[in-house]
């Protein structure tokens, strides 16, 4: 049989595959920030003075750095409802998988900006008598921050194309709304194709916005 | 009245003792100048009286509060005892006028406006009132650092430690920072210098220690110190330096 591109279903997928993309941006958003927080909480933890939560801290990003996010997914979706007796829905559990997995990276990104601080800034703002936590805050974690913000960016992108393993769970994020099409009229080529195009676009749009971001603050404060 | 009391500090990094049992005396309104060899450990005395470095052991009172006892808020006693450091440790995020409030409106609770007049008033002092709005990386070092005095003002304290607070700028630069110093000397302030400045010593300092190998060598008025130094280590020193 002789194939010959339908530009008319490349098209015409465009517009159905928007139901997913609404999906994998709810999910990205959701877990990226969720993701942050717990990465924060966790990052900072591996920096702490004693050695339990650092330790605990560094078995949490081992674990899921060094396992694959599906088998993380599989393992958050049907494993642990089933040990707890509780149901989760599909988008839920896709955003508590985002977070889960982020978090870890993120925690090497948080933990590595704070590091990355002069030691100076920490006495400088000790020796006017503020605490640890209000150094952390006034000093330490807005310049920390700026620094995050290229590699939080380039975690915003790895999470969003992520969301795509989502769809062994079942939640109609992008790529499954893709494989749904499929299902209905066969054309594999200019559906996946157009599911390419759709994640590009995101991710190129996110790779812009960040760009826009760090000249912003590059403009706006020196160092 | 005692301002600091150094009683047998001893410090250690590992197996390595840098501060090897010093005692010191430092009253109210004096100035203290410590000069030493690279390595000496002048930096770790004056980082121990502020508790920025933990003494192995000793003891070190603070306008009367012992820095050690648990029960001393030793962020009040950092309050009491300003910091000045040799690389100014500025927050550059900070405008000029926020690196002085910042303690006064997060330690002392003050009002933002009256942090705000205060701050203006401490950049006055030091010659900087028309840098409040800008950044430090905006600023040479001279006038970074004369920032950095002010932001040690800012908590009104008792005594104010300087560790080597020329020894970063270019030469041109010096003058106007010792220019500051001189002036809170003349209006009482307890001073504990770190420096090389044996000019600044011999004019300001009512007393001028000589640290080496962990242990004051010497610890004498500054007319006696620079021209009749009784220790040979510190004559062997002054002779180099001079
Ligand atoms: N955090 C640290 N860990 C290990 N060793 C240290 C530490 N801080 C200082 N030292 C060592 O302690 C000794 C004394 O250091 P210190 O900084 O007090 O010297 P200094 O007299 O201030 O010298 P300089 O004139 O170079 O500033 C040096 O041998 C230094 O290498
Ligand atoms: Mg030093």
């Amino acid at each position: 049989m002789e194939f010959h591109f339908d530009w008319s279903v490349f098209f015409e997928s465009i517009p159905m595959l928007m139901r997913g993309v609404k999906f994998t941006i709810v999910i990205t958003l959701g877990g990226l920030s969720l993701g942050f927080f717990l990465g924060a909480f966790i990052g900072l933890m591996k920096l702490a003075r004693h050695a339990f939560p650092r330790s605990a801290a560094i078995t949490y990003i081992e674990a899921i750095r060094g396992t694959p996010m599906l088998v993380q997914a599989m393992f958050l979706y049907y494993g642990v409802p089933m040990a707890l007796g509780i149901r989760i829905p599909p988008l839920t559990a896709g955003i508590i998988i985002i977070a889960v997995n982020s978090g870890a990276y993120i925690a090497e990104i948080v933990r590595g900006a704070v590091q990355s601080i002069d030691p100076g800034q920490t006495e400088a703002g000790r020796s006017i008598g503020l605490t640890r936590s209000q150094t952390m805050l006034y000093i330490v974690w807005p310049q920390a921050f700026k620094r995050m913000i290229p590699p939080l960016g380039n975690q915003f992108i790895i999470s969003l194309k992520d969301t795509s393993l989502l769809m062994v769970i079942g939640v109609g994020e992008l790529l499954r709304t893709g494989q749904e099409i499929v299902a209905v009229n066969f054309k594999a080529f200019e559906v996946y194709l157009a599911v390419a195009v759709v994640y590009l676009a995101m991710t190129l749009s996110i790779a812009k916005g960040l760009r826009m971001v760090e000249n912003h603050l590059d403009m706006k404060t020196t160092r | 009245m005692e301002m600091i009391k150094i009683i047998n500090l001893h410090k250690s990094y590992g197996d390595l003792e840098v501060i090897k049992g010093i005692d010191l005396d430092i009253k109210s309104g004096e100035v203290v100048c410590i000069i030493g060899p690279s390595g000496s450990g002048k930096s770790t005395v004056l980082r121990c009286i502020n508790r920025l470095e933990t003494p192995t052991s000793g003891r070190i009172i603070v306008d009367g509060k012992d820095i050690m006892d648990p029960d001393t808020d030793i962020n009040h006693v950092r309050t009491e005892a300003g910091m000045v450091f040799q690389q100014f440790n500025l927050f550059p995020h900070m405008t000029v006028l926020n690196n002085v409030t910042l303690g006064p409106v997060k330690v002392r609770k003050m009002l933002r406006s009256d942090a705000d007049k205060l701050g203006l008033e401490l950049l006055e002092k030091v010659g900087l009132a028309d840098k409040a709005r800008s950044y430090p990386d905006q600023l040479s070092g001279g006038q970074k650092q004369r920032v950095a005095i002010a932001r040690a003002l800012s908590l009104k304290p008792k005594v104010i430690l300087f560790d080597e607070p020329t020894s970063a700028l270019d030469p041109e630069l010096v003058g106007e920072v010792l220019e500051v110093m001189r002036q809170l000397a003349s209006e009482g302030m307890t001073m504990v210098v770190v420096t090389h400045e044996m000019g600044f010593a011999k004019d300001v300092a009512d007393r001028v220690i000589f640290i080496d190998s962990g242990v004051i060598q010497e610890d004498n008025n500054p007319g006696d110190f620079f021209s009749n130094p009784k220790n040979p280590r510190l004559r062997d020193f002054l002779g180099k330096v001079a």
